[in-house]
């Protein structure tokens, strides 16, 4: 094996180890390893995130806020707010630190924003805050948008805050249950082998009590075999059920492969009311005009008493003209044709509107 | 067109004479006309009543009984037959009145809120049976009546009054007029939906200068108008009473409820309510034969006062109630204007049929409306009905 080899293979093994117990780690301020003491734990601090032992921290802040030992770094540090190391690099522990308090603060959700645009948007306006105050660019003034914004949307802030926890209590529950209910089911299953087990040997030892009777060998195995066999058909057919009720189970999502999806209900866009519900009036050979050189209608329009009474002569003319027009819709040529589709019998029906109404009643009734 | 001006449908002709035989039961067959005219026309009695079987009665009055049906073909297939009873108009023009104009006009009328006529057959003791939809969701006014158990919304109501008009609409469309529109009248089917019914008093419209009945449309729907005695008059009479309505299913009481129940009453009740028609307000109105010069004149009710009683359907809602509800039947919307109205298309939205509280009372209660005859005021609205206007019978244990 070439030492090339050997050298790609120990970071894979330094991995292995739990971040910040690797065995040649020295504390930075006594200098002790953990080739000495193997009982050796790194704290760091999230104000100037530099690393010592847990000995270190107790002896130097055990009496109050103390400086930091490092050598150029001033920041006052306090013993409550040291802790354990969770990533190997300090960067990005840093991040993640700044991240999470970001996000504490920042948490609109989706559903408050009219427009996938507008979210993408708040999301980007987040996200520069973030990095400016990871890479410490324009400082100030980004701490004053983070703390003006925090102190605007307190309420709304805390309300996403619970709403996430409480999301959060669901989830587990519904996990839960789902844990427990698989569990049952399991029990179930090894429960109905053990009395299949019991149930077979049952069998075998009727068939051998029967035989011992002296019955005929023959008949008594046949028997067992029969017995054995409705069971098994039996228990099949259970099983099947059982199959059925899970994919009927599966189909209604209560265990899909992804969880937690949101139900979302295809809501289809509802036409306009329209007040007529489709009926249309429309004179197709005439338009009524609004007054008529007519006696009968001038005389109508001048009654003091048909006014008053409501009485509309429009309405009068409007059928009057309808009535006179309404043979006009009717083609002897168009009617017959139609008399042959439907295949009326003459002699029964009289008219072809008759037949069709009679067909229509058949249908609806 | 010559008339009977109090009862405006024309005891017309022949096709009816056939039913014209007493009461004691002899056939159409000792009629003149010939036997084979006769035999033809019974067949085709017979095969249409043969298609049907009776079943359990749903009501019975004195006007007409309403039996459940089915089809013999097709049991599954509900219908409801109205028997209507041989009364004294029968034995003097063959068939009476309320049955002639129902089948007459429901049987042109096709409309989904409109109910169906789908046939009509006599049976041997020159009864008239007509076949109607089943409509098993009993009636608007058991809806509006039962307040401790329904409550609906104002989409519902804009559902309803939706209906409604679309069915005033089409009648006026066809030159129809219904003439006796109340919630009772307004059946519901199985799928929610609102069926207007009783055309006992439907006519169609009158060409000019003949005269109509103004004895018409039960008391508490009455327009104005026909208080007033006119004897010419349109659509707008069943506007006035859909306005009637519309202001019932929000107020969930009837309107103008005057008591007792005489047109006297009425009229203050409207002018209380409404205002007191004037010449101003309604131009030819003091022409009119029944008008009576009133004592004391109250003015138009203004807006705020409507919005007071019937905020729940808004602003624009009260605009177009108010608007139904005009005095002069020139300046109140005809049913076409109405449908035109913006509320139908603001916010609410209508409720969808299956989201419409259905339980009106169910088949009992059809039996009950169609057994009646138009114009009655129902039972359980504090009237009591027909029978106490027939005769009152004299208390003498009240006297000392």
């Amino acid at each position: 094996m070439s030492r090339l080899a050997q050298h790609k293979t120990s970071p894979i093994t330094k991995r292995e180890v739990r971040i910040g117990d690797a065995q040649d780690e020295v504390c930075p301020v006594c200098k002790s390893s953990r080739y000495l003491t193997p009982s050796l734990r790194f704290l760091i601090n999230p104000e100037c995130y530099h690393k010592m032992c847990e000995s270190c921290v107790d002896r130097i802040f055990s009496h109050g806020p103390a400086q930091c030992p490092i050598p150029g770094c001033r920041k006052t540090l306090r013993k409550a707010r040291f802790r354990a190391q969770r990533f190997e690099d300090l960067q990005v522990e840093r991040e993640v630190d700044i991240r999470r308090r970001v996000a504490a603060v920042f948490n609109r959700r989706e559903e408050e924003f009219e427009t996938l645009h507008d979210y993408n948007n708040y999301l980007n306006e987040v996200e520069d805050i973030t990095f400016n105050l990871i890479n410490q660019i324009d400082i100030e003034e980004t701490n004053r948008r983070f703390e003006e914004y925090e102190k605007m949307h307190e309420q709304e802030i805390l309300e996403n805050a619970s709403l996430e926890e409480r999301e959060k209590v669901a989830f587990r529950d519904a996990k839960k249950a789902e844990r427990d209910l698989a569990k049952e089911r399991r029990d179930l299953a090894r429960k109905e082998e053990e009395e299949e087990k019991k149930e077979a040997e049952e069998n075998k030892r009727d068939v051998l009590n029967r035989l011992a009777a002296g019955q005929d060998a023959e008949k008594v195995t046949k028997q067992g075999q029969q017995v054995t066999l409705k069971k098994r058909m039996d228990r099949q057919a259970a099983a099947e059920r059982q199959r059925l009720l899970h994919l009927s189970d599966a189909r209604n999502g209560s265990s899909s492969l992804i969880r937690g999806l949101k139900a979302k209900v295809k809501a289809e866009p509802e036409a306009p009311i329209d007040p007529f519900g489709g009926l249309k009036v429309e004179t197709k050979y005439f338009s009524v005009q609004d007054d008529y050189v007519w006696a009968g209608v001038q005389e109508t329009k001048a009654d003091v008493l048909m006014g008053a009474g409501g009485y509309d002569v429009r309405e009068f003319t409007t059928r009057a003209l309808c009535d006179a027009f309404s043979g006009l819709g009717v083609f002897i040529g168009e009617d017959s044709a139609e008399r042959e589709r439907i295949g009326v019998d003459e002699k029964a029906v009289g008219t072809i509107t008759a037949e069709r109404g009679v067909k229509r009643m058949e249908a609806a009734s | 067109m010559a008339t009977s001006p109090a009862l405006d449908v024309p005891p017309e002709g022949p096709p009816f004479k056939r039913l014209k035989t007493g009461s004691n039961g002899v056939s159409t067959a000792s009629s003149p006309a010939p036997s084979h005219m006769a035999d033809l026309a019974e067949q085709v009695d017979a095969q249409e009543r043969q298609k049907y079987i009776k079943g359990r009665k749903l009501g019975s009055g004195q006007y007409a009984d309403v039996y459940s049906a089915h089809l013999v073909s097709d049991p599954t297939q509900l219908v409801a037959i109205k028997k209507i009873k041989v009364g004294a108009e029968a034995k003097e023009f063959g068939i009476s009145y309320d049955s002639l104009r129902e089948i007459k006009f429901l049987q042109e009328l096709d409309h989904p809120n409109i109910i169906k006529l789908y046939a009509v057959f006599s049976t041997k003791s020159q009864n008239l049976n007509l076949v109607l939809e089943q409509l098993p969701q009993g009636d608007l006014l058991k809806l509006i009546q039962d307040t401790s158990n329904i409550t609906y919304t104002p989409a519902d109501i804009k559902s309803w009054m939706l209906m409604l008009m679309r069915a005033t609409h089409f009648c006026h469309a066809n030159y129809v007029l219904h003439r006796d529109i109340k919630p009772n009248n307004l059946l519901i089917a199985s799928d929610g939906s609102i069926k207007l019914a009783d055309f006992g008093l439907a006519r169609s419209f009158a060409d000019p200068f003949q005269k109509m009945t103004y004895n018409t449309v039960t008391i508490w729907y009455r327009p104005p108008e026909l208080f007033f005695q006119a004897q010419y008059y349109g659509g707008k009479v069943d506007v006035w009473s859909c306005g009637c309505v519309f202001a019932e299913l929000v107020a969930r009481d009837v309107m103008f409820r005057a008591w007792p129940e005489n047109e006297i009453n009425m009229v203050k009740m409207i002018c209380d309510k409404i205002g007191t028609p004037t010449e101003d307000n309604w131009p030819g109105v003091s022409k009119m034969k029944g008008y009576v010069t009133p004592t004391e004149v109250v003015p138009l009710r203004p807006k705020e006062h409507w919005m007071a009683q019937f905020r729940a359907v808004g602003e624009t809602g009260v605009d177009l109630l108010m608007k139904m509800l005009l005095l002069d039947p020139r300046k109140r919307l005809s049913a076409e204007e109405v449908l035109k109205h913006p509320f139908w298309t603001a916010e609410p939205r209508p409720s969808r049929l299956e989201d419409l509280p259905r339980k009106g009372g169910g088949m009992e209660v059809m039996g009950e409306d169609l057994k009646r005859r138009g114009g009655e005021i129902p039972n359980g609205g504090g009237a009591g009905g027909r029978g106490d206007k027939v005769a009152r019978k004299i208390d003498f244990g009240a006297m000392k």
